[in-house]
């Protein structure tokens, strides 16, 4: 289980992170959603020790996680939104580098990174330098990177941006498949889609703040799951029942620009957190 | 364990850059020679220029060397690729991974000696380099790697690298002992300048190439330097809290 205790990261006058109190479960999908300078990537610098929190802290099963804490950073494994590659290495290059940071035997690390470039589409181009690759294909790398290790915990942030809607979907499964496996994964976004389809949980941060922490199906719930948006001086509104025949009555009362919709997990982030920016 | 992949992936690199990394050793010190050593033709201490430059240049670069492999390369890692958080998250012990890199730093700037060394063996000028010179060669490296280290941790951004050259660097190079010997520099200017790490460098490979005994003086400083800079580096890569 990973627990976040009290978590706050300061720089200078400005909070990122305020007061943060988490728990994972072991094997869960969370996802971590919020707008724009939330405090997303902060908190999953301070999971991954690249950021220290000005107070609060970080227990995995217990154990409280630091930088010299080597026994509980091997279980974690991070794809970050930049690309945190050396430009001048190669794939194999890229791959050997990680094994041998988590002390993989050679021979294993060929075995598993030969696996997983298969299995991404990458081999035929494991020769170049990532300077040379395009967005798409450096994050697929940065998954195989951390998945090389065979993490317990592997932290995501926006795994997904600039790839392309195949390579996405290919994405989901393949987080999927390692979710089922008992991996826990932590998951940032900015496709809301993405965390409804894959996430047990969601928690919405804004300013820094934990503002809600639910499953998709309860939040959407909450709401209510039938949606109506109607159109009206170019301007789009939105109105959400728990009734399927409410919704239908207010449907036909409404006028020519109204459709009606399942409700969705954006719809609820635009409700709880889009409302006051 | 750690310090082995600091190290694997500094040959990594050097495979890759080999000819850049020769060349640019290679250049100034050569630029040197030939206008101080071959150009103007001086005598210094009654002897031929050359063989007060030669000691110098080899201790110069190990200087050099040894902080662009580290400067250069970690404020880039830190800054621009990001690299360095992939080292952050992983188990790797960061004391290994930064005493990794100082070794790395120091075999680079002790390789740009080697190439002076080479270079400068058709001139048969007699100087003498054995175990305790290439051992102080080494030390030097060490030094300048620590010190890289901590400005490339204290870098705001990947330019700051060149300026740290331009204002630590190439003073160093010209005033600490290569060209001439401190003594002839103004009281209290030259005091200074004696405690530097290359001053003292130069001054003792000079010694032993002449067939002198170099004094411990020279060791314990650099040794002080060296404690001090690393002890600011494992500080910075464990405490820093925005690294």
């Amino acid at each position: 289980m990973i627990e976040l205790k009290n978590l706050t990261k300061q720089f200078g006058d400005f909070t990122a992170v305020r007061d943060l109190n988490l728990k994972i479960e072991t094997g869960e999908f969370f996802g971590l959603l919020g707008p724009n300078g939330a405090g997303k990537t902060t908190t999953i610098s301070m999971l991954s020790t690249v950021l220290l929190p000005s107070s609060g802290e970080i227990l995995i099963n217990g154990k409280p996680l630091t930088r010299r804490n080597s026994v509980e950073k091997q279980k974690l494994s991070v794809v970050t939104q930049e690309y945190s590659m050396r430009m001048d290495m190669n794939m194999d290059q890229v791959m050997e580098y990680q094994g041998r940071l988590y002390y993989m035997p050679l021979k294993a690390i060929r075995e598993k990174t030969e696996e997983l470039l298969s299995f991404t589409g990458l081999t035929k181009h494991r020769k170049r330098t990532v300077r040379k690759l395009s967005g798409g294909m450096k994050r697929r790398l940065m998954v195989c990177r951390a998945l090389l290790t065979e993490p317990e915990i592997l932290l995501l942030d926006e795994p997904t941006a600039g790839m392309d809607p195949i390579a996405r979907r290919q994405m989901w499964n393949l987080l999927r498949q390692l979710n089922e496996k008992d991996l826990t994964i932590i998951l940032t976004t900015h496709y809301i889609d993405e965390a409804q389809s894959l996430c047990d949980r969601v928690a919405f941060i804004d300013g820094g703040e934990l503002n809600t922490i639910d499953t998709p199906q309860n939040l959407i719930d909450r709401l209510g799951i039938y949606a109506i948006d109607e159109t009206s001086d170019k301007t789009l509104k939105s109105k959400y029942f728990h009734d399927r025949a409410e919704a239908i009555d207010y449907l036909s009362k409404a006028d020519s620009n109204a459709a009606m919709r399942n409700t969705t997990l954006e719809d609820v982030f635009i409700e709880t957190v889009g409302k006051h920016l | 364990m750690g310090i082995v992949t600091v190290l694997w992936e500094k040959w990594v690199e050097f495979k890759r850059d080999f000819l850049k990394i020769t060349f640019a050793a290679l250049i100034t010190p050569l630029m040197y020679l030939i206008v101080f050593g071959i150009g103007i033709k001086t005598t210094s201490h009654g002897q031929p220029y050359m063989n007060y430059l030669i000691p110098g240049l080899v201790s110069m670069v190990t200087m050099t060397g040894s902080f662009g492999a580290i400067a250069q390369n970690m404020s880039v890692q830190r800054l621009y690729e990001k690299a360095l958080d992939q080292v952050m998250v992983s188990p790797t012990p960061l004391w290994q991974f930064i005493l990794g890199q100082i070794i790395g730093g120091s075999i680079r700037g002790m390789y740009a000696a080697a190439v002076i060394l080479v270079m400068t063996w058709p001139f048969r000028t007699g100087l003498i380099f054995n175990g305790w010179s290439f051992f102080i060669l080494f030390l030097n490296g060490t030094v300048f790697s620590t010190i890289a280290l901590v400005l490339s941790f204290l870098a705001k951004s990947y330019s700051d690298a060149p300026r740290y050259t331009s204002f630590i660097i190439m003073p160093m190079s010209f005033l600490c002992n290569t060209f001439f010997s401190t003594e002839e520099m103004p009281m209290g200017f030259r005091q200074v300048i004696s405690l530097l790490p290359l001053s003292q460098t130069s001054d003792m490979v000079r010694t032993i190439s002449a067939g002198g005994s170099p004094n411990s003086t020279g060791f314990i400083i650099l040794f002080v330097y060296l404690i001090v800079f690393s002890a600011i580096s494992v500080f910075f890569i464990y405490k820093k809290k925005n690294l």
